[in-house]
């Protein structure tokens, strides 16, 4: 058996690898039901940027919260939400996350401590601000943590929510998943600074930025950030430098990428295939278990497709139910 | 036409250190204002033109714009160009630039950066002398000074006011090879073998996997993994040899403490330390690992990997301001001439 350098045990490797992998298979396999008219709404895939979620979301516990973006499935996912209940909710039918009334931009599940993808752009962070205080206040080290991407960075409401952690103090942890482009612009027209580090440092927080296509870069960065906020050490903003393989959304006819810039990506900045790489050839696992874990991952997001198709739509008479939450 | 390049890496200072040691993070309009601040030290000394390396819409973007206002209040700067080429974000900027700058002709090339931002324009300097001034976490390498200074010593030497002789220094590097020449690298400081094997938020911090050091120059009053060399056993930037340090993490009591990052003074237990002689391919006992160059950690190692460090001195030359201030006094380069003029025009 290889000695294992890296700061994971075998079944933590191979549960990060399986997260990752569920991930894509379920983004993947969207991208191709979308195209064929099968999913009302829009999606927003993950696909790329698995590494930032899975590296983050390892460290938290169910009762630490998110608070996920327009493009959450991988948020939802490495949480802990049941991809089955998430593609019935995708697909609008019963049974889903939020019984098929929200679609893919509210799926939410509290239990597990995700409070909702949001199609609102950076509305997750005066949420995760709000969790923060929740837990300061209960006093049992919990953290919240805000997701966002490069271009709702830019939203006031973000950027207020970076102060009102500052000055409370709190344990609130900023994610600015940065795939380079807002929508269809480039970071380059939209945002005055260099790296997202830079917002942080204004509010008076400390911000680290990662190769967000390396799981142990960000595992290790988000490690000692998430520590640091559990020890009442206050909010950290961690800036993740990663790509997205898809467009904004299903259907984006993407003009405004390089001609051949997605097979690069997927070539050269492929999460999965680093993280295949590092864990074989140091011989900690081996490719026959991980192509174990890819037909695990496949066969689950085949599952969950039977079920969501199988699944009934929701009626009127559902229309008013769940409403309401009771906390 | 005299002209100096200007290295101004965006992004240094952003990594893990801003949250386990409450390390600097400089703002990027603090940075601009350091080039501004360098433009007008050589400005003064004489250096008509600057070669600057693009960024996104960091530095230069915030640079142009100050440009244009200390034009319109009738400041004296040299010419700027901000050399065309594209532009990733990376180290890989750093090298190209440099690269281009050299091709250029330019007389020096002043950087800002910590370690690795220097480390990656020696790679590409050759005999170019570099400027180096800190804005790095671990600025081992480059010394704490007002960009003003820096700026107008680089002018002085660029525009020939002072020759090279007065300065000039040379400079040590570690080359680092890993089975012969398979990959090669190289530090201006610091090499740290550590049993951690992946590179991950690549700075180095956890004493407890730390094996071996090699370092160029050991001061005591430097932060980062040198200084554990340095409260060893003090060795100068120009003294012709370095020094070989063998940890061992597993003592059961430390040897010395020491300011191994920014705000970060833990305990290391020290096996041997011995002077490392110039030119001698050092070979390293360590099964796997990984390599940290300049508090950086790099390269990873497989166990059957072989890796190799060497010292080399007058490896690349530096401009040595103290002396070279020192020596533009001492011509009388700063007393005011009749024919100049004065502060009321």
């Amino acid at each position: 058996m290889a000695d294992n350098p890296f700061p994971l045990d075998r079944d933590r490797l191979l549960a990060a690898y399986r997260t990752m992998r569920t991930i894509r298979e379920f983004e993947e396999r969207l991208h191709v039901d979308f195209s064929r008219g099968d999913i009302p709404g829009f999606v927003h895939l993950y696909a790329g940027e698995e590494a930032s979620a899975t590296g983050i979301m390892m460290h938290l516990r169910p009762t630490d919260r998110i608070a996920s973006t327009h493009r959450g499935h991988g948020h939802c996912i490495a949480k802990g939400v049941d991809p089955r209940a998430m593609m019935k909710e995708i697909y609008g039918r019963k049974g889903g996350s939020c019984e098929g009334k929200g679609g893919s931009m509210h799926i939410a599940e509290l239990d597990v401590g995700m409070m909702g993808a949001n199609g609102i752009l950076g509305a997750g962070a005066p949420l995760a601000c709000g969790a923060a205080l929740a837990a300061k206040s209960r006093g049992q080290g919990d953290v919240a943590v805000s997701f966002v991407g490069d271009g709702a960075s830019n939203q006031g409401m973000f950027l207020e929510s970076l102060n009102l952690a500052a000055v409370w103090d709190l344990p609130a942890i900023f994610v600015v998943e940065n795939n380079a482009y807002a929508e269809s612009t480039s970071r380059t027209y939209g945002v005055a600074v260099e790296s997202y580090v830079d917002r942080a440092g204004g509010f008076g927080i400390p911000g680290v930025s990662v190769d967000g296509t390396d799981f142990f870069a960000v595992y290790e960065a988000a490690g000692e950030i998430i520590d640091r906020a559990r020890r009442g050490g206050g909010p950290a903003l961690l800036e993740c430098e990663m790509v997205r393989f898809f467009g904004h959304f299903e259907g984006d006819a993407q003009t405004y990428r390089a001609p051949g810039e997605q097979d690069d990506l997927r070539e050269h900045r492929n999460c999965l295939t680093r993280f295949r790489a590092a864990v074989t050839e140091t011989g900690v696992l081996s490719d026959a278990e991980l192509d174990a874990v890819d037909a695990e991952a496949r066969a689950l997001i085949d599952e969950a497709v039977v079920q969501a198709l199988a699944a009934p739509e929701p009626t009127p008479d559902d229309l008013l139910t769940d409403v309401y939450v009771s906390y | 036409m005299v002209t100096v390049g200007l290295v101004a890496n965006p992004v240094s200072a952003h990594d893990i250190r801003r949250v386990i040691a409450n390390a600097t993070s400089l703002q990027i309009a603090d940075r601009a204002n350091i080039v501004l601040r360098v433009l007008a030290g050589l400005a003064a000394a004489g250096v008509p033109a600057v070669a600057v390396m693009p960024d996104r819409k960091g530095i230069t973007a915030l640079l142009e714009r100050n440009l244009a206002r200390e034009r319109r209040l009738g400041r004296s700067l040299p010419e700027v160009r901000i050399l065309d080429m594209p532009v990733t974000s990376t180290v890989e900027d750093t090298l190209r630039a440099t690269a281009a700058m050299v091709d250029a002709g330019v007389a020096a090339i002043v950087v800002l950066g910590g370690d690795g931002t220097h480390r990656a324009v020696v790679r590409r300097c050759g005999k170019v002398p570099v400027a180096g001034l800190s804005t790095g976490t671990n600025n081992a390498f480059p010394e704490m000074r007002e960009p003003t200074i820096t700026g107008l010593a680089t002018g002085l030497y660029a525009s020939g006011a002072v020759p090279a002789e007065e300065a000039l220094l040379p400079n040590k590097v570690l080359e680092v090879s890993v089975n012969d020449g398979e990959r090669t690298d190289l530090a201006l400081v610091d090499v740290v073998v550590s049993s951690e094997r992946f590179v991950g938020a690549r700075a180095l911090w956890r004493t407890g996997h730390l094996h071996h050091l090699f370092v160029t120059f050991a001061d005591p009053e430097a932060i980062g993994m040198s200084a554990i060399a340095g409260l060893l056993r003090p060795v100068g930037r120009r003294e012709p040899f370095g020094l070989r340090v063998v940890l061992d993490p597993t003592a059961a009591s430390p040897t010395l403490r020491a300011p191994i990052a920014p705000g970060l003074i833990e305990p290391v237990a020290v096996s041997s330390a011995e002077p490392l002689r110039p030119d001698e391919a050092v070979a390293v006992a360590h099964r796997g690992g990984v390599v940290a160059l300049d508090g950086e950690r790099e390269i990873e190692l497989r166990p059957d990997d072989r890796l190799t460090v060497t010292l080399r001195c007058d490896a690349f030359r530096s401009v040595d301001v103290p002396r070279c201030m020192r020596a533009a006094a001492l011509r009388g380069l700063f007393h005011h001439q009749p024919n100049e003029r004065g502060p009321d025009g």
